[in-house]
C-alpha cells in the first residue's frame, strides 16, 4: 500500500509548506470548502473512519454529537498527548508532515463549524510543539488559516498548547480541564464534551492520527477510505512496533493486517536466538495476547473478539527473556505514578497492586497474591473509576495474571516470609541502666 | 414527577433529584464519602454504586438523575454489596485503624460505613502509605489536618471553591499521593475555614478549638439560633453537663444551608461565661445576695414608684423578652424604652441557592425589635436618653452596646438607682444597684427575627446555671408581682401566641412550626438530645 499519512517521510524539507502543496496538499481544505460541513461530516461517516486515540469510537458520528443550532463558539481539540507506554505514531505525522494534520484539523473544525483549535500537545515534546508552531505561522502566512480560509469567509484559529507531562490529560475530558488551566482530574459524563466541553461549550476531541487521516478522505473520497481494511475497520493505520523484535518503529499498514504480518514480515520477526512470549496489540492498556492469538487481525473488531484492543496501535512485542512478573511491576509502576488521585479503585488499586507485584520480585510473594491482584483489578475496572485509567492498569495486569499463573507460582515458590519491619528503637525505651536484668 | 422504585419501594421525587436523594426518601441510605447536597457532585468515593435495571453497569447514585419508571438496587443487590465491599477495603487499605485516639470517632462516615457493612479482614499485607510531617498539622487558625486519614472525596476543596470562594484548599502531587495542601502553602484563613472540618467524612480536618475536648457521642445537640450578626444562621448547641462544647451548622437552605462562619461559630465558648449566679442588692455600697422573692417584692415597689422610668433593652434579646419589655415598661408603667445597636464587622453568609447574605448590624434581632415598633438608636442617642433625669433606669443586657460600658455611661447611671439583668462581669455592675442573673442562650428560649425576615427559633440546652432566669421569665415574674395579670405568661409560647395575635409582623405564625430540628434536616450524624 501507498503510504497515506506517512507518504513525507523521508521526502527532503517535507516539513516546509511548499513541499506539501506540491504535493497536492489543502485540497482537501479546499474541497471542503466548496461543500456544506454536514457533507463533510457524512463524507467521513461514509468513510468509517473509527478514532485512532484507543476508543475506536466513529469520528463522523462524534461530529454530528454536536448541536448544530448551539449559539456561541464551538472547538475543536487535536490531541497530541502521545503518553501511551509504546506509542509513537503521532510524534511521527508531527515529525514529518505537520500540515497533513494542520488541513485535517481545518476540515474538522469546518465540520462542526469550530472558529477555534487547539493542538493540546505532551508537555514533554518541546520539538514538535514547535514544529506545529512553525507550520501553523506558514499557513497563516498563505491564508490557509485566519480571518479568512483560503479565501473564504470562514475565519480559524489554530494554537498550540503544551501541556505540563501528565499521562491522564490525554483523557479527553482531563485534556480539557487541563486545557481549562485546572488541574487535570477527567469530568463525570455525561455530559460528553461534544455538549459541554473546554469552556463549557461543545467541542470534539479528535487523536492526530485521526485528523490526519481526513484530507485523503477529503481528497480520494469515502469509497477509498472504505476499500481499505474490512467494514467498520477501514483507513491506513498506523502500528508502531516496540519490544524485541529486529527493526522496531511505526508502519502504516491497512487495517486489519494480522500481528503475524506486523511482527513477521514488517518488523523482521523476534530477535536471534528467542522466541516470542508476548505482545500488547495497542499500547500498555490493553489486555495481553499470546503467541497462539499472533494471527489475529490487528484492527479493532478483531482485537476485541480477542479479549484485548487495538487501542492505539502500539504493539509492543516481548519476547521468552522477559519475566512477566516483572512486566507487570513495571506497568503497576506506570499507572500507580499516573493515576490522578480521584477515584479510590484506581488511586488505592494501582498503589496496591504495585507494592504486591514488588512484593514478590523482592522474593516475598505469597500463595494468595495472584488472587488479590485479580481482586483489586476487577473492582478498579469495569466501570468503576470514573476514567478509563481503572481498566487500563486493572486489564493488562489482570491478563499477564491470568495468561502467565506459572510465572507467579514460580516467584512464590521460591518465595521466603518478609522479615518483619524492623522499628526504630525509641530514644526513651532503650536498656535502662540499672534494670537491665539485675 | 418520575416515579422510581429503589430496593422496591416507589417514591415519586422531583425531576432531576439524584438517587441518593431519592432513596432517602424512599428509606434506602445509600453510603456515600464525596457526595454533599451543597457541593457539586464529583462521584470520586465510588462507594454510592446501585444497579440499574438495564444498565450492564453498576452506576454511582450520586452522579444519577432519576427517570420515570427506573428500577434500583442498593441493598438487594448482591453485585452492590460486593462493589461496595470492594470499595471499602480499597478504602482501608490506607487509612490507619486509628480510631480510638481519632476524634471525629463516633460522627465519622467511614468509620460508620465500616461498622455497619464493612468487613473485619483485608486483604492487604503491604506497608501502609504515609505522608510523614503532614500527621499533626496546622493549616490554618482553627484546621489541624492528619492526612494520613484523608480519604480524597475533596469536599474540603469544593467547599472553599464553591461556598467560601477562596479556593484556599487544593490537591497537591498526583495518585495515592495527592494531599491537601493550600495553595502556595498560605495560613488556610478563610473565614469559613471550620466548615471544610464539618464536610471532612473523616478525621483529616479537625477544628483546633474542639478536637479532644468532648467525645461526639457525649454530645447532646439542641436546636438554637447563632447570636453573632441578624443574618440568624441556624445551629446546634451541642452540649455535655451544662457545658457547650461547640456550635455545628443546622440545616436551613434559605439562611445557611449547612454552613457557619469562624466567627459566629466560636461564639459558642461564650455562652459558658456565667459570672452572675444570684440576685444581688445593693445596701450601702456592697453588694449583697438576696432571693427571688425579696427582690421581686422590692423591685415591684420600686419600678411603681418610680415617675420617669428609662429602660435600655437590647437587639440581643428575643422577640418574647422584647414583647414583655414594651407591654410592661411601655403599655403598662408609660416608661421610655429604647434598643441601641451599633453596626459590626461586616458578615456574610452563603445561604441554599448559593446567594450571598451580607449584615452590617452584630446584633441577632434588630429586625425583630423593629417589627414591635420600638426604637432603634445608636451610641450618640443612647447617651442622649441617659443624660436625661429618671427615677429608676432599667438595662435589659448590658451588652447591648458598648457606650454602656464607658466611664462617661457609668457616670450618668449613677445619678439615679439601676436595675441590670447580668450574666457575665461589666462595668456597669459597679454602679447598679438591683443585678439579676439572665441565663445565656443556651438557657434561654424564643424566637428571634432575622435580617432577612425569617423568626426563628431557638431552644434551651439545659438549665440556667445558678439561679439565673431567662430574660423573659425575669419579665413575667415582675409583671407577676405587680399584679399585670396579662403579661403573666408562663412560657415563651404563651408569649408568642399573646405577640402573634397583637402583632402584624408576627401574626399567623405558630410556635410550633417555627423551625427547631426536625428529622428531616439534614445532618450525617443525629445525636440530638
Amino acid at each position: 500500500m501507498e503510504p497515506v499519512l506517512l507518504r513525507a517521510r523521508g521526502v527532503p524539507n517535507s516539513r516546509h509548506i511548499d513541499t506539501y502543496l506540491a504535493a497536492g496538499g489543502y485540497e482537501g481544505l479546499k474541497k471542503a470548502l466548496t461543500m456544506d460541513p454536514e457533507a463533510v461530516t457524512k463524507e467521513v461517516l461514509d468513510s468509517e473512519l473509527r478514532g485512532r486515540g484507543g476508543a475506536g469510537f466513529p469520528t463522523g458520528r462524534k461530529w454530528t454529537f454536536v448541536p448544530k443550532e448551539h449559539p456561541g463558539p464551538k472547538y475543536l481539540i487535536c490531541n497530541a498527548d502521545e503518553s501511551e507506554p509504546g506509542t509513537f505514531k503521532d510524534r511521527e505525522i508531527i515529525e514529518y508532515d505537520p500540515h497533513l494534520l494542520i488541513e485535517g484539523i481545518a476540515i474538522a473544525s469546518y465540520a462542526i463549524r469550530a472558529n477555534t483549535a487547539y493542538i493540546y500537545i505532551r508537555g514533554e515534546f518541546v520539538r514538535w510543539a514547535r514544529i506545529l508552531e512553525t507550520a501553523i505561522a506558514e499557513a497563516r502566512q498563505r491564508d490557509i488559516l485566519g480571518a479568512s480560509v483560503m479565501g473564504s469567509n470562514y475565519r480559524l484559529d489554530v494554537w498550540v498548547h503544551r501541556g505540563a507531562g501528565a499521562y491522564i490529560c490525554g483523557e479527553e475530558t482531563s485534556l480539557i480541564e487541563s486545557l481549562e488551566g485546572k488541574r487535570g482530574f477527567p469530568r463525570l459524563k455525561p455530559p460528553f464534551p461534544a455538549v459541554v466541553g473546554v469552556f463549557g461549550k461543545p467541542t470534539v476531541v479528535n487523536n492526530v492520527e485521526t485528523l490526519a487521516c481526513v484530507p485523503s478522505i477529503l481528497t480520494r473520497g469515502a469509497a477509498w477510505f472504505a476499500s481499505i481494511g474490512r467494514p467498520r475497520n477501514t483507513g491506513p493505520k498506523l502500528y508502531c512496533v516496540s519490544g524485541h523484535v529486529r527493526r522496531p518503529g511505526v508502519y502504516e499498514l491497512p487495517m486489519g493486517v494480522t500481528f503475524r504480518e506486523i511482527i513477521e514480515e514488517h518488523c523482521g520477526g523476534i530477535r536471534d536466538g528467542h522466541t516470542l512470549k508476548a505482545f500488547f496489540p495497542g499500547g500498555s492498556s490493553a489486555p495481553v495476547m499470546t503467541p497462539d492469538q499472533i494471527d489475529v487481525k490487528a484492527d479493532f473488531d478483531a482485537c476485541a473478539e480477542a479479549g484485548s484492543m487495538l487501542g492505539s496501535g502500539g504493539v509492543i512485542v516481548l519476547d521468552d527473556s522477559v519475566d512477566m512478573v516483572e512486566a507487570a511491576a513495571n506497568l503497576a509502576h506506570f499507572y500507580a505514578h499516573e493515576s490522578c488521585g480521584q477515584c479510590t479503585p484506581c488511586r488505592e488499586g494501582s498503589d496496591w497492586a504495585m507494592d504486591i507485584l514488588d512484593r514478590i520480585l523482592e522474593g516475598h510473594g505469597r500463595p494468595e497474591d495472584p488472587a488479590t491482584l485479580l481482586r483489586i483489578c476487577q473492582y478498579a475496572s469495569q466501570g468503576m473509576t470514573i476514567c478509563p485509567l481503572g481498566d487500563a492498569f486493572a486489564l493488562p495486569i489482570s491478563s499477564i495474571v491470568k495468561k502467565f499463573p506459572y510465572e507467579f507460582e514460580r516467584h512464590i515458590a521460591a518465595a521466603t516470609p518478609r522479615p518483619p519491619k524492623k522499628l526504630p528503637v525509641l530514644p526513651w525505651a532503650g536498656p535502662r541502666p540499672g534494670f537491665d536484668g539485675q | 414527577m418520575p416515579k422510581v422504585t429503589i430496593d422496591g419501594t416507589v417514591v415519586e421525587v422531583p425531576a432531576g433529584t439524584n438517587l441518593i436523594e431519592a432513596a432517602r426518601q424512599a428509606g434506602v441510605a445509600i453510603p456515600y464519602f464525596c457526595y454533599h447536597p451543597y457541593l457539586s457532585i464529583v462521584g470520586q468515593c465510588r462507594i454510592c454504586m446501585v444497579e440499574i435495571e438495564g444498565a450492564p453497569r453498576l452506576a454511582i447514585a450520586c452522579a444519577t438523575p432519576v427517570t420515570d419508571g427506573m428500577v434500583v438496587r442498593s441493598e438487594t443487590s448482591a453485585r452492590v454489596k460486593e462493589a461496595r465491599d470492594a470499595v471499602m477495603e480499597f478504602l482501608l487499605a490506607n487509612h490507619p485503624l486509628d480510631c480510638p485516639v481519632c476524634d471525629q470517632a463516633g460522627e465519622c462516615l467511614l468509620q460508620d460505613h465500616s461498622f455497619t457493612e464493612g468487613r473485619d479482614t483485608t486483604h492487604m499485607v503491604e506497608t501502609r502509605r504515609t505522608f510523614p510531617g503532614l500527621e499533626r498539622r496546622l493549616l490554618g487558625p482553627h484546621i489541624v489536618q492528619n492526612q494520613n486519614r484523608c480519604i480524597h472525596c475533596s469536599r474540603c476543596i469544593r467547599f472553599t471553591q464553591e461556598i467560601s470562594e477562596t479556593a484556599a484548599l487544593t490537591y497537591k502531587s498526583r495518585g495515592n499521593h495527592a494531599f491537601i495542601d493550600t495553595f502556595d502553602g498560605q495560613p488556610f484563613t478563610d473565614p469559613f475555614s471550620a466548615c471544610t472540618a464539618d464536610v471532612c467524612p473523616v478525621g483529616a480536618l479537625t477544628i483546633r478549638e474542639f478536637r479532644f475536648r468532648k467525645r461526639a457521642w457525649k454530645l447532646r445537640s439542641t436546636p438554637s439560633v447563632c447570636p453573632g450578626c441578624s443574618i440568624g444562621c441556624n445551629l446546634w448547641i451541642d452540649h455535655h453537663e451544662r457545658t457547650v462544647y461547640r456550635f455545628t451548622p443546622r440545616e436551613n437552605p434559605a439562611v445557611n444551608a449547612t454552613w457557619l462562619c469562624d466567627f459566629g461559630r466560636f461564639l459558642a465558648e461564650s455562652l459558658n461565661e456565667t459570672h452572675c449566679l444570684h440576685p444581688l442588692h445593693r445596701v450601702e455600697g456592697q453588694l449583697h445576695r438576696v432571693s427571688w422573692g425579696e427582690a421581686m417584692r422590692a423591685l415591684a415597689l420600686d419600678v411603681s414608684a418610680a415617675r420617669t422610668l428609662r429602660v435600655v433593652a437590647s437587639a440581643n434579646l428575643s422577640n418574647e423578652t422584647l414583647f414583655l419589655a414594651r407591654e410592661l415598661f411601655v403599655r403598662h408603667l408609660k416608661g421610655e424604652l429604647v434598643v441601641p445597636v451599633h453596626p459590626g464587622e461586616p458578615r456574610r453568609m452563603k445561604n441554599g441557592k448559593g446567594e450571598w447574605l451580607y449584615s452590617r448590624d452584630a446584633h441577632p434581632n434588630s429586625e425583630g425589635a423593629r417589627r414591635l415598633g420600638l426604637e432603634l438608636v445608636d451610641g450618640e442617642r443612647l447617651a442622649r436618653f441617659l443624660y436625661g433625669a429618671a427615677d429608676l433606669t432599667v438595662i435589659l443586657d448590658p451588652t447591648a452596646h458598648p457606650y454602656l460600658s464607658t466611664a462617661e455611661a457609668l457616670q450618668l447611671l449613677r445619678v439615679s438607682p439601676t436595675l441590670s439583668l447580668a450574666r457575665t462581669n461589666h462595668p456597669t455592675a459597679e454602679v447598679a444597684s438591683w443585678l439579676l442573673p439572665v441565663a445565656s442562650l443556651a438557657s434561654d428560649e424564643g424566637t428571634f427575627t432575622s435580617s432577612g425576615g425569617h423568626v426563628q427559633r431557638f431552644q434551651p440546652a439545659f438549665s440556667p446555671a445558678g439561679e439565673a432566669r431567662p430574660a423573659w421569665q425575669i419579665l413575667q415574674l415582675l409583671a407577676r408581682a405587680m399584679g399585670v395579670s396579662a403579661l403573666d405568661l408562663d412560657s415563651p409560647a404563651a408569649v408568642f401566641a399573646a405577640m402573634a395575635t397583637k402583632e402584624k409582623g408576627f401574626s399567623g405564625l405558630e410556635w410550633e412550626r417555627l423551625g427547631g430540628g426536625s428529622p428531616s434536616t439534614y445532618r450525617e450524624h443525629q445525636h440530638v438530645g
